[in-house]
């Protein structure tokens, strides 16, 4: 059989499977915009407090407003007593607590350091450390109006005093993702697991329903009929122009459309992508040539993403997972692409630091690529009669 | 004619037998049904074992190399969450290694700062943390902002006694006018572990429920087709599959919460009736959902990649990572079609603060209202029955 004419076979294989196109095509466009979704407005906002305000002075209830103003919380009540706050924090769903002690202006003109009170719900992280950020934000802006003013009083003029309140200050700059944006945090990495999944799914389809036709006896096992190098290299390469296309439609486009920074430059994005793609196609035809039936590479696909998602160390750090497994997780194409993309995109590394990932992604090729060959060749030996 | 039929269809005790049966014959279906859940359970908690990040890499560029400067390291280095790994010349070498991900922070410790801090100029520390990461990067910061609250403290306290003020308390109360205490509800020790597992094992329940049921659905088809498995009355045929499935789904949500609750012993102040009836009526919600995606394809790989869909981002909608309440609309509609959204928050809300009964209701209407799948389920199966006798007919 002639390149051409495989090209051709693999083509009508691919493209007149129901079940590839929609994993491969609707799957990528589906969540495209479904995995966004929750996370449009980005950061978690005007999130609900109640105050207890056991002082009622003028100045506990402009912490009150100071509180009410800022972006992270809003107050959504007052409760007269610690046991109402608490009812109502559990009845309404409210995010925090403050608690404003007696005597807090007293407290404060005779310098005795009234202490604050907060709470917040810890079991959503995102939420417990923006309310704390909202209610103590505002407490320490107070903190340090008084501090000025004491200066102002002890006799520092007002310039010096505002600059002054804290000894040393520090200024801390969120580089890469400055707006702490959600979406600008979860897609860049989701992205890159969606385009390895639906590919290995996509092949594992493919392949596994040929074993399932070859058990059969229909069809025509084209694909036994050629040699196992030109049938590898026809097939890969075909997975990998399609998911080419996906992924600039992906990197390019989507990136675009929600705003999310694209700091690599193209031609480094795609030396990086090629390894990738042709790695993931790779694992994805040895499966198709390991299991027997089509659906068993969804399957698996399936049940790894979790597992997949927070070994990659882009949830949580990689110093802090179990060595064995983040040693297994790396023969995984998506855990180097995905630390390696986001540094190239996301954080505007040079290649030269994403270079060992990227050799990473070249041994599993091979590796891959070997292992899928020599099954192929068994499987051809195995079945010479009806070749 | 009708009641010759009924005669010589088996039992409906003997059809369930079966279906058991033939789930732990089909070696996939069994390994989905006894090992893989404890398996991945097991690989999901032994990725957030250490329950705290500590000792996360940062970088130093000190331009002062004074006492100050290096206090300020030393305490930095010794703050549980961090740890100096290396010292740059320049802030180029320091940005250099944080695009390359070596570090996630490096902090600048300016010229002067000795001098300025003694004068009270109030000299200026930068730090760049990076939030591409966005939960490693807010441990990173608030561990800054702790270390750097705690030494200017003591900066100030010092300077206070020597200017002459008499009494410590006074000393430290004019340095921090107000202050605060914090106490993270439900999770005392705000371990992420608890936080992100507690969601996680739920989402990946689901995934194992609809795949397993897909795939059970699918080992009929593989046999001797639905027509011929339907051929006894397809609604009993369709309720013995049920059953079996909805038993190990439940044995299977039950024994992921008392791995958190009893093995790992995470505090839950909740009634366990409530719990267990929320992970059954879970359980039926999942299995009417995977037994519709296989029904509608009749192909097992099309119905898991509707499966996919459905369940692999559930975890992004129930809540846990991101608000629910600044989820759009749009959001919260997707997020109130998929079974685990209303079964976490009946989860967390037991587990957490123990709510009543009355409280959680609206969440197990919800999970109620799923069985209408169940109908429309039978209702697909008694077409492909009939659309099977027909085509007999035609023959």
């Amino acid at each position: 059989m002639s390149w051409w004419e495989l090209c051709k076979k693999e083509c009508a294989a691919i493209f007149k499977n129901p079940a590839i196109l929609l994993t491969i095509f609707g799957g990528i466009v589906f969540y495209s915009f479904l995995y966004p979704l929750p996370y449009a407005q980005q950061i978690p906002r005007e999130l609900k407090v109640v105050v207890v305000n056991l002082d009622n002075s003028q100045i506990s209830r402009r912490l009150e407003r100071m509180v009410d103003a800022c972006p992270q919380v809003q107050l959504s009540g007052r409760a007269h007593s610690l046991a109402e706050a608490q009812r109502m924090f559990v009845d309404d769903k409210l995010a925090g607590i403050m608690v404003i002690p007696e005597n807090f202006y007293r407290d404060l003109l005779q310098n005795r350091r009234p202490t604050l009170s907060f709470a917040g719900d810890a079991s959503y992280f995102l939420v417990y450390g923006t309310v704390l950020k909202g209610m103590t934000g505002a407490a320490q802006t107070l903190a340090a109006q008084i501090k000025v003013k004491r200066m102002v009083l002890s006799g520092q003029a007002m310039a010096l005093a505002s600059k002054q309140y804290s000894a040393i200050r520090l200024n801390i700059f969120s580089a890469f993702n400055e707006t702490l944006g959600y979406v600008n945090y979860v897609i860049p990495a989701i992205f890159v697991l969606i385009l390895h999944h639906t590919l290995l799914m996509g092949a594992g389809i493919l392949g596994g329903g040929q074993n399932e036709e070859l058990r059969a006896g229909k069809g025509d096992f084209y694909w036994l009929k050629v040699s196992a190098l030109k049938l590898l290299l026809v097939r890969s390469a075909l997975f990998v122009g399609i998911y080419w296309v996906l992924s600039m439609y992906y990197f390019g486009f989507i990136f675009s459309f929600y705003g999310i920074p694209q700091i690599a430059n193209f031609s480094e994005l795609n030396l990086f992508i090629v390894p990738f793609l042709l790695c993931t196609s790779f694992l994805g035809i040895l499966f198709g040539l390991i299991l027997p039936r089509r659906e068993l590479a969804t399957l698996l696909v399936l049940l790894s993403s979790m597992p997949l998602v927070f070994g990659s160390g882009f949830v949580w750090p990689v110093s802090a997972i179990p060595e064995g497994i983040v040693k297994v997780l790396q023969f995984i194409p998506v855990i180097p692409a995905m630390n390696g993309l986001i540094r190239l995109n996301q954080m505007g590394a040079e290649f030269m630091d994403v270079y060992p990932l990227w050799q990473q992604l070249w041994l599993c090729s091979a590796l891959y690529g070997a292992l899928c060959w020599f099954l192929l060749r068994r499987k051809k030996q195995a079945n010479l009669t009806i070749i | 004619m009708s009641g010759l039929l009924k005669m010589s269809s088996p039992a409906f005790t003997t059809m369930l037998k079966r279906e058991w049966r033939l789930l732990f014959l089909d070696p996939w279906l069994c390994s989905l049904a006894t090992w893989v859940p404890l398996v991945l359970a097991v690989v999901v908690c032994s990725i957030f074992v250490k329950g705290i990040a500590r000792e996360l890499p940062i970088g130093i560029i000190d331009l002062d190399h004074s006492q100050v400067s290096r206090a300020i390291i030393r305490n930095l280095d010794a703050s549980p969450a961090l740890q100096v790994v290396q010292s740059y010349p320049d802030v180029l070498e320091g940005a250099a290694a944080l695009r390359a991900g070596t570090i996630y922070a490096f902090v600048v410790m300016p010229e002067d700062l000795e001098r300025n801090t003694i004068r009270g100029l109030a000299p200026e520390i930068t730090a760049f943390v990076n939030s591409q990461f966005l939960l490693i990067g807010k441990v990173i910061n608030s561990a800054l902002v702790q270390v750097l609250s705690t030494f200017n403290a003591k900066v100030e306290v010092k300077k206070n006694l020597a200017m002459g003020q008499p009494v410590p308390s006074a000393a430290i109360s004019s340095a921090l006018p107000i202050g605060m205490q914090i106490t993270p509800l439900f999770n005392v020790n705000t371990n992420y572990a608890q936080f992100l597992v507690s969601a996680i094992l739920p989402g990946l329940w689901q995934i194992l429920i609809v795949a397993l049921t897909v795939l059970t659905f699918a080992a009929e088809n593989r046999r001797e087709g639905l027509q011929a498995w339907l051929a006894d009355g397809p609604i009993r045929a369709c309720i013995a599959k049920y059953i079996p499935l909805i038993t190990i789904a439940w044995i299977h949500g039950l024994l992921f919460l008392s791995g958190m609750y009893i093995v790992l012993g995470w505090p839950m102040h909740g009634s366990w009736f409530v719990l267990v009836l929320a992970v059954f009526l879970t359980s039926c919600a999942c299995v009417a959902a995977g037994s519709l995606f296989f029904l509608v394809t009749r192909d097992a790989a099309r119905g898991l990649s509707l499966s996919a869909g459905f369940a692999a981002p559930a975890l992004a909608f129930m809540g846990v990572t991101f608000p629910v309440s600044n989820m759009t609309l749009p959001a919260k509609i997707w997020r109130s079609l998929i079974p685990s959204s209303h079964y976490i928050e009946i989860q967390f809300s037991q587990v957490n603060y123990g709510a009543p009964f009355m409280f959680v209701i609206p969440q197990f209407k919800a999970l109620v209202c799923y069985w209408v799948l169940f109908l429309v389920a039978f209702a697909l199966v008694t077409i492909i029955a009939a659309r099977g006798k027909n085509t007999e007919e035609v023959v």
